[in-house]
Parts: structure tokens; sequence; C-alpha cells
């Protein structure tokens, strides 16, 4: 069933529906992910949105907080952009879009990262200022059960209960960002998994103006602010160099994506090939691969022995679907840059 | 960048450790407090058994200014008990609100009273206290009133909300 690409009509056999991300049907260990990784998602919403209302209650002065406050607001746009995202990237190409729809990722990643590059850095002047002008937070009494108490234990309260949740979602959205080769999964994952720094930090600075030090709070701000930006600015880059094609990296851009390597080493090894080499981009969760092989003694390989070569190709890996093999008489640097000049195309 | 590098998992680790020491030594230190929380100025300090220096802006019911007398009205009132509780003699500055939101702005003055409400633009360099009462001008909007205090002076703020709820219960 995997190399079904060969014509339009996709015959698929009735009863189980199927997962895809566009023409690519999900294996199971995936389609498996992605459904877990919906329900977390889901999770992580309904959890964000009781906090966040909560934290709103008892927002008070306390610039920290405040800064806790917009994070965990924010924090709410990766889960979106991905259930969103999962929806759209579900859709068959098409004849205007014979790509498919996996970028709606990229754009979904872009424009979250957007968000928190824009309010982190609203934020470190927003704190900054208030530690220059020397703004004393003025935190008061709290009605509790008919009780006036200082509202800054409140504060501190909900920060810490705040704190813990989301480091469990985030390290379980991070497994599930690997199996899915998602990178708004992995975003969404590594800020949840930061999450409580943020609310001990906000814990901190509130404790700090417990104790009649004012500026701890500006800079527990400022140090909440630093790290939204900081993640702001992070999946910025990797959204775009996503977008721009780069070379296709694993789901955390710490290293080219291995399955690049195995492609070429297995088409080397058949025995009609002299060279090959690859090129690969990462369209979202799916790769688009263009090998150039060069074949042995420059003698045209069969159309079989070509189509069983992509075919091995793409049972390597699920994100391989939409791969193209190119017989050409010497590798084109032009489109393979880095490779050892082969001496004389141009 | 990725959650791979040996930096970021031992990081990790070593700061939760880290935190977890100083949350506990900060809840520590918090414990030893007796009181928590400080005025960065001492307003509650010097007020008790001292003076209190007051700001008081006409406004209708709420402080009214008869001449050659000390200020009447619902919040001199409240006040006047407040300082009472403190042990705290009341030095009364009058004015208009301008001049007494640059006295509270300044520390020249401990509390001001001008009938305010939780909206009062002055709040960008003061305290205010928690609404402690409620009313409703002729065109039906609902006003929140409020005190305003030295920007930062939390026990005396605490103090003030205590005594307001306090005031408002009993009645």
């Amino acid at each position: 069933m995997k190399a079904a690409s060969t014509s339009s009509g996709e015959d698929r056999s009735p009863g189980r529906i199927p997962a895809r991300f566009g023409h690519t049907e999900l294996p199971e260990e995936q389609h498996a992910a992605l459904r877990k990784a919906k329900k977390f998602e889901w999770i992580t919403i309904a959890f964000l949105t009781v906090s966040t209302a909560m934290i709103y209650l008892v927002l008070g002065n306390s610039q920290a907080v405040k800064a806790a406050w917009v994070e965990d607001v924010l924090s709410l746009l990766p889960p979106f952009s991905f259930l969103i995202a999962a929806r759209v990237i579900r859709k068959q190409p098409s004849e205007e879009h014979p790509y498919g729809f996996h970028r709606a990722v990229g754009i979904a990643h872009v424009v979250a990262s957007i968000a928190l590059v824009v309010m982190g850095a609203y934020l470190i002047v927003d704190s900054g200022l208030g530690l220059v002008t020397g703004e004393h937070p003025t935190i008061g009494g709290f009605d509790f059960f008919g009780q006036t108490i200082w509202l800054g234990w409140i504060m501190i309260g909900a920060m810490l209960l705040t704190a813990g949740p989301p480091v469990y979602l985030g390290h379980v959205k991070m497994k599930l960002a690997k199996t899915l080769h998602d990178k708004v999964l992995y975003a969404d994952a590594a800020m949840n998994k930061a999450d409580w720094m943020t609310a001990l930090a906000a814990a901190v600075g509130v404790a700090g103006i417990g104790i009649g030090w004012w500026w701890t709070d500006a800079v527990a701000a400022l140090v909440i602010s630093a790290s939204i930006l900081h993640d702001g600015v992070r999946n910025t880059r990797a959204a775009i160099t996503a977008l721009m094609d780069k070379h296709a990296r694993t789901y955390d851009d710490s290293e080219p994506h291995p399955v690049g390597g195995q492609i070429d080493e297995y088409l080397e090894g058949l025995d009609w090939v002299e060279t090959a080499k690859s090129r690969i981009r990462d369209e979202g969760h799916v790769f688009h691969v263009e090998s150039f092989v060069v074949p042995a003694g420059q003698v045209m390989p069969t159309l079989e022995r070509l189509e069983a070569a992509r075919k091995a190709c793409i049972d390597m890996d699920w994100k391989v679907q939409d791969m193209v093999i190119i017989p050409v008489s010497q590798l084109p640097s032009e489109y393979l840059p880095g490779i050892p000049s082969s001496g004389g195309e141009r | 960048m990725g959650g791979k590098s040996f930096l970021q998992r031992g990081g990790t680790r070593f700061a939760a450790v880290l935190a977890f020491t100083a949350a506990l030594a900060a809840a520590l230190f918090l414990a030893g407090c007796q009181s928590v929380p400080v005025d960065p100025h001492g307003t509650l300090d010097r007020v008790s058994d001292g003076v209190m220096r007051v700001g008081a802006s006409p406004n209708g019911e709420w402080v009214s200014l008869p001449p050659g007398g000390e200020p009447e009205g619902r919040e001199a009132d409240l006040v006047r008990d407040f300082a009472g509780k403190l042990n705290a003699r009341i030095e009364w500055t009058t004015g208009t609100e301008y001049v007494l939101a640059e006295g509270i702005k300044h520390g020249e003055l401990d509390l001001m009273i001008a009938g305010l409400n939780d909206k009062t633009p002055w709040e960008k360099h003061s305290g205010l206290t928690r609404g402690y009462t409620e009313s409703t001008d002729e065109r039906g909007t609902r006003h929140k009133h409020v005190m305003l205090i030295r920007q930062g002076e939390n026990a005396f703020l605490l103090e003030l909300d205590k005594f307001l709820m306090e005031a408002m219960t009993s009645k």
C-alpha cells in the first residue's frame, strides 16, 4: 500500500479510516501519536484556560505575575496552531495544490513564534521602564472567605499551583513531537517544559515584594520577558528556515535528518548505480526528496529498476513519500551545493 | 538549540534542584520574617504611635472641609477611626486632587482621601486600597470607592484594607 502514488485514483481498502497527512497514510505508531497529541493539546488548552482565568483574578500590580500571565495566554497559540494545522494537512493534494497542504504547519509555526517575539519585546520594555523609574508594586489585601489576607500570598500560591502540570504535558508532547516529526508540537512542548521557571520566577518576584524589595518584581518580570523573547526568536528562526527549504533536519533542529544519508547509501549500494545524492526539504511532517543518480557505465536503467528503487526508499521512512529519482550523467552541482565538483560542467 | 544537547539535559535537572533549594530558602526566610508584607519606606512603623500625614480634597458626602475645622465626611471619619486604631495623630493637608496626588507620589503624604473610585488617573503614581464600598451616580454608573496611599507601602496598605473591610462589615 505504500507505493500508491502511481495514479491519482487512491483506492483504499474500506473499513478503517486511515489517518493521513495529505497523500501519506500514517503508520500505526504515528497514527496513535497523532491521536494522543490532539488529546494532549486539548488538555493543554483546558488547563491554560482555567489557569489564566484564575490568575487573572489575582493579577494585582505585580509586573512579574503579569508577564507570567501573558506567557500563559500566549502558550495557547501553539496548541491551537497544532490542532488547526492537523486538520488542514489532512487534505489531499489537488490540482491547485499539487504539493499538498503540509506547509500549513510551517505557517502556524511562524505565526505563533512572531506572537512570542512581539510580546516578549513589549514586556521587556514595560518591565525595564518599571525598574528604571523605580515603580514600587503595590499589593494590598484580598478578601479570602471573609478574611483579609495579603494578595501576594494568593499570587504566590496561584503561581506555584500552576507551575507543575505544564511540565508533565510538555514531557508527553515532546515524545510525540519526535514520533510525528512535528515542529509546532516540539515548540509547544519546549515552552510547556520551561513554564515552571516562569511561574517560579514570578513567585520569587512577589515574595521579594513581600519582604520589601520592590525591585525583585521588575527583575523577575525581565527574566520572564527575556525567556518569552528567547523562545520567540528561536522558534521564528526554526520556522522560517524550514519555510525557506533548508535541508531537512530532525524535529528539534539539532542535526540533519538521517533519512537523507540512508537514501543515498541505499541508492549507491544498488549495482546499477555509480553515485547518488539527494536534496531533501521538510514540508512540515513529510519530506520532498529529489535523488539524483548517476547510472553505472552511463547506461540508462530500466523503468522497473527505477520504480523498485523508489519503492524501497519510500519504505524506509513514512515521511518519505513524495520522492523522485532523476538519472543524470553526472551529479549536478548547481542543485546539490557542497558536492565535490565533478569537474568541467560549467 | 535542540533538546538533545548534554548541557540542556543536565541543565534542567540542575536548575530544578537549584530552584527547589531557592524556593525552600525563600520560604524559610519568609517564615522567619515576622510580618509579610514589609513597607519599603516603613510607613506603617512610622505612623503607628506617630503621625499620619493625610491629604483631603473635598468631594460630596465623602470629604467636606468646613471652614476653620477638620475635614469631615464618610472618608474623613473612616480615616480618624483608622488612625485611632494605630494610635496615630493625623496631620491634615487639604488641596486639589492634583496637589495631593503629587504629595503621595513624592512620599510627602501617607494617605489621600477625595471620594475617589478605582478608575482614578492618580493610580499611576500611587497605590489603591480595595474598593471598600460602592455607590451609583445619577447616570447609573457604579463606582468602587478607594483611598490612595504611597506606591508600594504594602504593609500599611494591608492594614488599611483590613480596617476598611472590618469597618464595612461591622456596619
